[in-house]
């Protein structure tokens, strides 16, 4: 019993970190063929992370410069763990839906205290916009946790998708809860930080932002952060609204779709500015969300 | 002589020795091996607590009207006194060295800690309407003298607090008096008959006068003005014990008050008419809109102090949320997050008197960079902000869980929106904090600085290390809310050391953290193990845009963090009960002068001779005189 759940403890992350870097290749080629071009070749992802791994200027700017990329990694793939995929639960019985919510906040904490050690204003004013946009969509996104945690009567990531898959797509949490799904999905695109919610990176702005200072395997770290995100947040939604995954086929093809319909979405918005952003989150997906809540209290 | 006899005897002790030797060197190691001795008298106390209806009664009792007045510590009251023992027992280890020689009177401040640790002692062992009262007037009394100590501003925002515990007494003793006039006594458990027997108008200007006298001092809205001013101006030690405790003596009354003496089944009958809500939702909502308000009120104070004191208040509304939700998650995670938040803030307060003792300062606009100068103090701030957020590993993650839970159980969404809006606004001021003042550009005025010595990291580390393990083992605190729980005659909460076991989803910290650590694991052997070498480079060697950065450029992105949050925020911030509080302030001033009039030497005599004529008319009258 142990030595599996350790196992899967091992293999989850390597599976996220397989299928992250599948979505940001995706990512890319969906961008190219919008743009008209052909796109980067298959491996594209992984040479980019050896390049930045094997860069010769490593610029520290102090421990914890480099504690903060540890921390990043770390809770990233812990957050993974507890987000239960086909035939392996992982520590989905240990942790809720809530912990799990709260998990994915602390890679983001370490990402601000890395970036706010380099003593970069870029970096700082990228790592105050991150938070206003996380308190920004955040806000809907509560709404809907809260939905579905009423609705389904638990926390619980596995009894969530047993409820789901007990009848086919009528069950699915998009098809009681359509509100809340829309809401939901709006949220989650904007966790992603792409265009239009892209304030905190805004490379005309303030030079990147969090990234102005990192170089080589820094760089790489976050890349990996990248992938990792787009894992969690897709497959979170592919859990909350979806059905999970009946197995992996299914489970891929619906993560793939969820994550396409974001990152085509992003290639058509320019980046609002931040008041823009806070006023948007808090109006249309809270009121769609509240709207939700509010069907989902009356049963 | 029982046990709670020799826990009163040794806080006056403690307060005596402090009042002789206070002056001297070791005063502050004697303090704290007394506040040690203490905690090992309550620890002896715990076995005899556990019975669910048992208490330690003290010997000391008199007579009053007919009615024998008494004092017994019972689990809450043991929990609590836990708490401040423990509080008090760090602040005096933090004063115990430099700090403490470079104060301006440290035996006042000694003498006035164990004053406060003796009143509140009184309170959280009173049994009867009386006690409550008595105990809370020392309490009042006592945080007044801790907060006037220094003078100036900080004796301005004491002033401000006396009179708003005044008021709130005056409160207390009303609601006190008509109980009494339908109990005809003091005992909690007559007292709960009679209220119950009462009509619901009494009811509810019973209620409304206990939440109003009691809510005062947790700084509950609209009552929430002065503590932050008065908290934040007490010396560093004083005030991580005032933030720590001291506004919980509030919540303390409360649970007694309102728990025990009135009963949720009386205050989810007292409903209001048309808007569906009953006097224990009224009471929550105005927990929660506390909650909220003090937070982004937090996060918009430029002074690190103010800030932590400010995110107090809004802690204080997630604690009676959780307890007025009355079931047995709900009260649990409610009075574990009164230890939590006290462990985590006190450690907070602490590194943030450090910085100061270095500095000199407090203001979040005039530091930066000292990550590089005081890393113990980063590391124990790190802690307790992670804390106060509420996000894994921490203690305060734990807790905070709970309340949600015990929210959603109990169908109250919107309150649990309010406590998750809650928890990102914190996230966004702690961030502020530690980033103003650890992360950042060093200041060429603080090149020289030093880290704070060991008699001020020690305690500051530990009340981190706890944080953490309480974290990790929430089951550990657990075990002490038991006591507590079962005092309050909640059903207990079946807990385990990593946490609880649920239907409607678990939690095991054991788990979550040690994932966390393995993967962090996993994480540096990725980092520092595999790719090129990193090195360090100076801080002035940033990327700049093609500007050469230098000593004289000041470029530390700290004022006004959140411009993109102020735009849209700000205009809400327009200080209505600020203004009304001014206002009342105002008219208490007018009347205050025209009184002062009155009282001029040529006047008096002809006062004293209208009213002792007023009195023999009355005297007269009643039939006393022939």
């Amino acid at each position: 019993m142990t030595l599996s759940l350790l196992a899967e403890l091992i293999v989850m992350p390597l599976i996220a970190f397989v299928v992250g870097l599948a979505l940001v290749l995706m990512m890319r080629r969906v961008r190219a063929r919008i743009e008209r071009r052909i796109g980067p070749p298959l491996l594209q992802p992984v040479y980019d992370i050896v390049k930045l791994y094997a860069k010769r200027t490593q610029v520290s700017h102090g421990i914890m410069h480099d504690l903060a990329i540890v921390m990043l990694l770390g809770g990233i793939t812990t957050s993974v763990c507890f987000l239960p995929v086909p035939g392996l639960e992982g520590l989905a019985r240990q942790g809720d839906l809530l912990t799990l919510v709260y998990l994915m906040m602390v890679p983001m904490l370490g990402l601000a205290l890395g970036v706010g050690s380099c003593a970069n204003p870029n970096g700082s004013i990228g790592i105050s916009r991150a938070l206003t946009a996380m308190l920004a969509y955040d806000v809907p996104f509560v709404f809907v946790v809260i939905g579905l945690a009423v609705a389904y009567g638990t926390t619980s990531l596995p009894e969530i998708i047993a409820h789901q898959q007990s009848g086919g797509i009528a069950t699915w949490g998009a098809a009681e809860m359509p509100l809340l799904a829309i809401a939901g999905f709006i949220a989650m695109h904007a966790m992603l930080g792409k265009e239009p919610f892209e304030i905190y990176v805004a490379p005309a702005e303030i030079a990147t932002g969090p990234m102005a200072e990192m170089s080589g395997k820094y760089m790489g770290a976050l890349f990996v952060m990248q992938s990792f995100q787009l894992y969690t947040i897709g497959a979170l939604y592919v859990t909350m609204f979806l059905g999970g995954g009946e197995n992996w086929l299914t489970f891929l093809m619906k993560l793939f779709a969820v994550v396409f319909v974001s990152v085509a979405l992003t290639n058509v918005y320019g980046r609002y500015k931040t008041d823009k952003v806070i006023r948007f989150m808090w109006t249309w997906p809270t009121g769609i969300a509240l709207a939700g809540l509010a069907l989902v209290m009356m049963h | 002589m029982s046990l709670l006899d020799i826990l009163f005897l040794g806080a006056l002790a403690v307060a005596l020795a402090m009042a002789l030797l206070g002056g001297t060197r070791p005063a502050g190691v004697i303090a704290t091996l007394s506040y040690a001795a203490l905690l090992a008298v309550l620890a002896l106390m715990e076995p005899l607590l556990a019975q669910s209806n048992a208490a330690i009664a003290s010997s000391v009792k008199f007579q009053i009207i007919g009615e024998e007045i008494g004092w017994s510590m019972n689990g809450l009251g043991w929990f609590f006194a836990l708490i401040t023992v423990a509080a008090a027992l760090f602040a005096s280890w933090f004063s115990s060295g430099q700090w403490g020689a470079v104060q301006y009177d440290m035996r006042r401040q000694h003498v006035l800690l164990a004053v406060n640790v003796f009143a509140m002692l009184v309170l959280l062992s009173s049994q009867d309407l009386l006690g409550l009262f008595i105990g809370w007037e020392l309490v009042s009394w006592a945080s007044f003298a801790m907060m006037t100590q220094r003078g100036g501003a900080a004796a301005r925002a004491a002033y401000r607090y006396i009179l708003y515990a005044l008021a709130g007494a005056m409160a207390v003793l009303a609601a006190i008096v008509i109980i009494r006039a339908h109990a005809a006594s003091f005992n909690f458990a007559d007292a709960r008959m009679a209220v119950a027997a009462l009509p619901s108008a009494t009811k509810w200007t019973v209620v409304a006068l206990l939440t109003a006298g009691f809510g005062v001092k947790m700084g509950l809205l609209p009552f929430h003005l002065w503590q932050a001013p008065a908290y934040s101006e007490t010396p560093g030690a004083s005030s991580a014990f005032l933030n720590a405790i001291s506004a919980r003596m509030g919540l303390y009354a409360l649970i007694v008050t309102l728990l025990q003496v009135i009963g949720t089944d009386v205050l989810t009958n007292l409903s209001v008419q048309f808007i569906w809500l009953d006097a224990r939702d009224i009471i929550m909502w105005l927990a929660a809109v506390t909650m909220v308000v003090a937070t982004f009120i937090a996060l918009m104070q430029t002074d690190a102090r103010l800030l932590l004191t400010w995110h107090g208040i809004g802690q204080g509304g997630y604690m009676l949320l959780g307890v007025l939700i009355a079931s047995p998650l709900g009260t649990a995670g409610g009075l574990m997050h009164v230890m939590n938040y006290g462990i985590y803030q006190a450690a907070l307060i602490l590194s943030v008197a450090s910085v100061m003792h270095r500095t000199g300062t407090s203001d979040l606009d005039r530091l930066g960079g000292l990550i590089t100068r005081m890393p113990l103090s980063y590391v124990t701030m790190l802690m307790g902000i992670i804390g106060l957020a509420g996000l894994p590993p921490m203690n305060g993650f734990v807790s905070k869980w709970m309340i949600y839970k015990s929210l959603l159980e109990g169908r109250e969404p919107l309150l649990l929106a309010l406590a998750f809006v809650t928890t990102l606004g914190t996230i966004l001021s702690v961030y502020k904090l530690i980033h103003n003042i650890f992360l950042g550009q060093l200041r060429q005025e603080h090149w020289e600085i030093r880290e704070a010595p060991l008699s001020m990291t020690v305690p500051m580390l530990l009340l981190g290390a706890i944080c953490f393990v309480t974290g990790a083992m929430p089951g550990l605190t657990l075990q002490l809310v038991d006591r507590a729980q079962a005092a309050i005659g909640v059903p207990l909460l079946a807990h385990h050391l990593g946490g609880v076991t649920l239907a409607t989803g678990s939690l095991n910290m054991l788990w979550v953290v040690g994932t966390m650590l393995a993967m962090m694991g996993m994480g540096a052997v990725i980092f520092y193990l595999l790719g090129g070498r990193h090195r360090a480079v100076h801080q002035y060697d940033n990327y700049a845009g093609g500007h050469f950065l230098s000593a004289d450029l000041r470029y530390h992105f700290s004022h006004e963090f959140y411009p993109g949050l102020a735009r849209v925020i700000g205009p809400w911030y327009r200080g209505w009960i600020v203004r009304a509080e001014a206002s009342l302030i105002r008219l208490s001033d007018i009347i205050g002068h025209a009184w002062r009039g009155s009282f001029d030497a040529g006047i008096t005599p002809l006062y004293v001779m209208a009213a002792l004529v007023a009195g023999l008319l009355w005297v007269r009258s009643a039939g006393g005189l022939p």
